[in-house]
């Protein structure tokens, strides 16, 4: 092959390669500039990933739903209809194996679902949330300490929502964003 | 190792086993030759040198700074990739010698890698180790070919041996079949086609040769989903597809050390059918014959056959090999003999001496110690496990041991004797 034709391949294979990237940040910026806001109220646990870092992981309240249907399986691809409730918070109103046309809604797994008081149990994919290698342990020793000086849970997720997709934007404890509250 | 045979020379040339005028010529030979290869310490440092930097450049990107705006993290994300593809679009353009084309691409390769987990980072997305890992491949897969790079195609067999472990093994993704695996080990075959082709003897080939069965022999575990027994057929079947590819002149005609499918094979042989030769192994439940580690296993035991058959079709097989054509025996056995202990274990027991004995016959054909002496350590590991399981008394296990201790003197004396009358003789000849 010339040297022309492999620079020509290499310029769309290049591309691909920063097209891929890109498209994930266009398509997040979507979300976070023309989604709707809710607040998750949370628990932060930190993990590490070899190639992304430090994160917490993040054990939402907003996990399970009474439902009367029992048919589920596990990690099956669900869309939880949320709402706020009369604190600011997301609660769930529904979940539905199609997409709803009406309304929040953000897509999640299965977990389990409980026969005995007919509870189905899911997992909300936006639960990693990356920070600062200093600052995650912190932030989950920080999450425990305002656990125990104040209200009963003042640890949310604000979470931009737009079609079913969903982009975690910020951790909030006692409204300061985590890693500010982190230095404090 | 030229250097070596050249300082060897002047001591030629005062013993007077060869004239002063053969040694200049043998010189001059080796210093042309050494002129046309490029340098290879230098590609080497090259890769080396990328590869540290890439490393590096994801570590720092991995502390998440995040006193940073996101612009201005979503800016760094794409800098080392940016300045990897210039590069290699340099070395492209301007015909750069490999040893350019080796480290930007190596360099390039992880700059995607960061990109992508950085992209991540700034926007939480969250997402399993093996989705990300396939998107690093399939991006970089296509550098292997566009830079004719040996180090970008290691680096991606490692990448994909990780995918398929992480989706066959993994805890998120649990008994899953990596079938995607197949497709990308596909994708670059036809790379290592062109280095078998163009430069079958040279090193890098050969890493490729180990590399290649080290990744099958990773991955087929990963096929087994619940019929673990059929686990140890399917891979006794790859093991002696690796040792009949070891067999095929290609690779036959090679050191020892290059044929890493004949090693991988023939040691994956052994250790399958020793772990086998116990008792306790053949009380073992049933056979289903629709299961995907059924599937996997005919597809396995029909390219044994049609390899061997091909062997034999271009008479490379000379006197009769048990590693060889152990697998048909093997299956059949496995299909049949589950149910009955008796007969599995004799069975697999006389075929592991015939193993070990046909491993020394082929020490002692080829005068190499290390073979003969590999074949006596089958027989002593075969022993050795007898030893745990048997109801044999104590003097006849004596007894035995003592046996294959002197048939490990004899046989290695009886070779060195052989050695020296050859040498001998050939110097009565000369």
């Amino acid at each position: 092959m010339k040297t022309i034709h492999i620079f020509i391949l290499f310029i769309i294979v290049a591309v691909a390669q920063i097209a891929v990237p890109a498209q994930m940040i266009f398509n997040r910026e979507s979300i976070l500039n023309s989604g709707m806001a809710y607040k998750f109220k949370t628990e932060p646990v930190d993990p590490t990933d070899p190639f992304k870092g430090k994160y917490i992981i993040l054990n939402y309240e907003l996990d399970h739903i009474k439902m009367t249907n029992n048919n589920w399986q596990r990690n099956q691809e669900i869309y939880v209809s949320i709402t706020n409730d009369s604190l600011g918070f997301a609660k769930a109103t529904s979940v539905s194996i199609e997409q709803p046309e009406l309304g929040s809604f953000v897509s999640a797994k299965v977990e389990w679902y409980s026969e005995r008081d007919s509870i189905l149990r899911f997992t909300l994919p936006f639960n990693e949330f990356y920070m600062d290698e200093y600052k995650a342990y912190d932030a989950e020793v920080a999450h425990r300490d305002a656990q125990r000086d104040s209200l009963p849970n003042n640890t949310y997720a604000l979470v931009y929502v737009k079609e079913g997709e969903a982009v975690l934007d910020n951790v909030f404890i006692n409204d300061i964003p985590i890693a500010k509250f982190v230095e404090q | 190792m030229n250097s070596k045979l050249i300082n060897e020379l002047s001591d030629l040339v005062n013993n007077d086993i060869i004239s002063q005028e053969v040694a200049s010529k043998i010189e001059e030979y080796y210093h042309s030759k050494q002129q046309n290869t490029p340098n290879k310490l230098f590609t080497v440092f090259g890769v080396l040198g990328s590869l540290l930097v890439g490393l590096g450049i994801i570590l720092i990107l991995a502390h998440n700074w995040d006193d940073f705006a996101r612009t201005t993290k979503t800016i760094f994300a794409f800098l080392p990739l940016v300045i990897g593809q210039c590069f290699v679009a340099f070395s492209i353009l301007k015909r750069k010698s490999n040893t350019w084309k080796e480290a930007s691409g190596t360099f390039l390769f992880f700059a995607i890698g960061s990109s992508i987990a950085l992209v991540s980072q700034i926007y939480n997305i969250p997402g399993n180790l093996s989705t990300y890992v396939l998107t690093w491949i399939v991006l970089s897969l296509p550098l292997v070919y566009l830079l004719k790079s040996n180090s970008v195609a290691i680096l991606n067999i490692i990448c994909i041996t990780y995918y398929a472990f992480e989706v066959g093994y993994g805890f998120a993704t649990f008994n899953q079949a990596p079938w995607l695996y197949l497709v990308l080990i596909a994708l670059l075959i036809p790379h290592y086609l062109q280095l078998l082709k163009h430069k079958n003897t040279s090193n890098i080939t050969s890493i490729f040769n180990w590399l290649f069965p080290l990744s099958f022999t990773i991955v087929l575990g990963a096929f087994v989903d619940h019929l673990s027994e059929l686990g140890f057929l399917m891979y006794l079947l790859l093991f002696s597809l690796f040792y009949n590819l070891g067999k095929t002149p290609l690779f036959e005609n090679q050191k020892l050390r290059r044929n890493g499918y004949l090693i991988f094979g023939s040691l994956g042989i052994v250790i399958m059918i020793l772990t086998m030769s116990f008792d306790s192994f053949w009380y073992l439940e049933q056979f289903f014959l629709n299961a995907q580690e059924s599937y996997v296993s005919i597809v396995l035991f029909i390219t044994n056959l049609g390899l061997l058959a091909y062997l034999y079709s271009k008479r490379w097989i000379k006197g009769f090999n048990v590693f060889q054509h152990l697998f048909i025996l093997f299956t059949i056995l496995y299909i049949f003999g589950l149910n009955i202990p008796v007969f599995g274990t004799i069975i697999v027991n006389l075929i592991v001496l015939a193993l070990g004995i046909t491993t020394i016959k082929i020490g002692a054909d080829k005068f190499h110690f290390g073979i003969l002496n590999y074949g006596l350590l089958i027989i002593t590991a075969l022993v050795v496990c007898r030893f745990f399981d048997t109801n044999m008394s104590f003097v006849i296990r004596g007894l035995l041991f003592v046996s294959v201790g002197l048939g490990f003197f004899f046989t290695n004396y009886i070779m060195l004797k052989k050695q020296k009358s050859k040498v001998e003789s050939l110097k009565t000849n000369s």
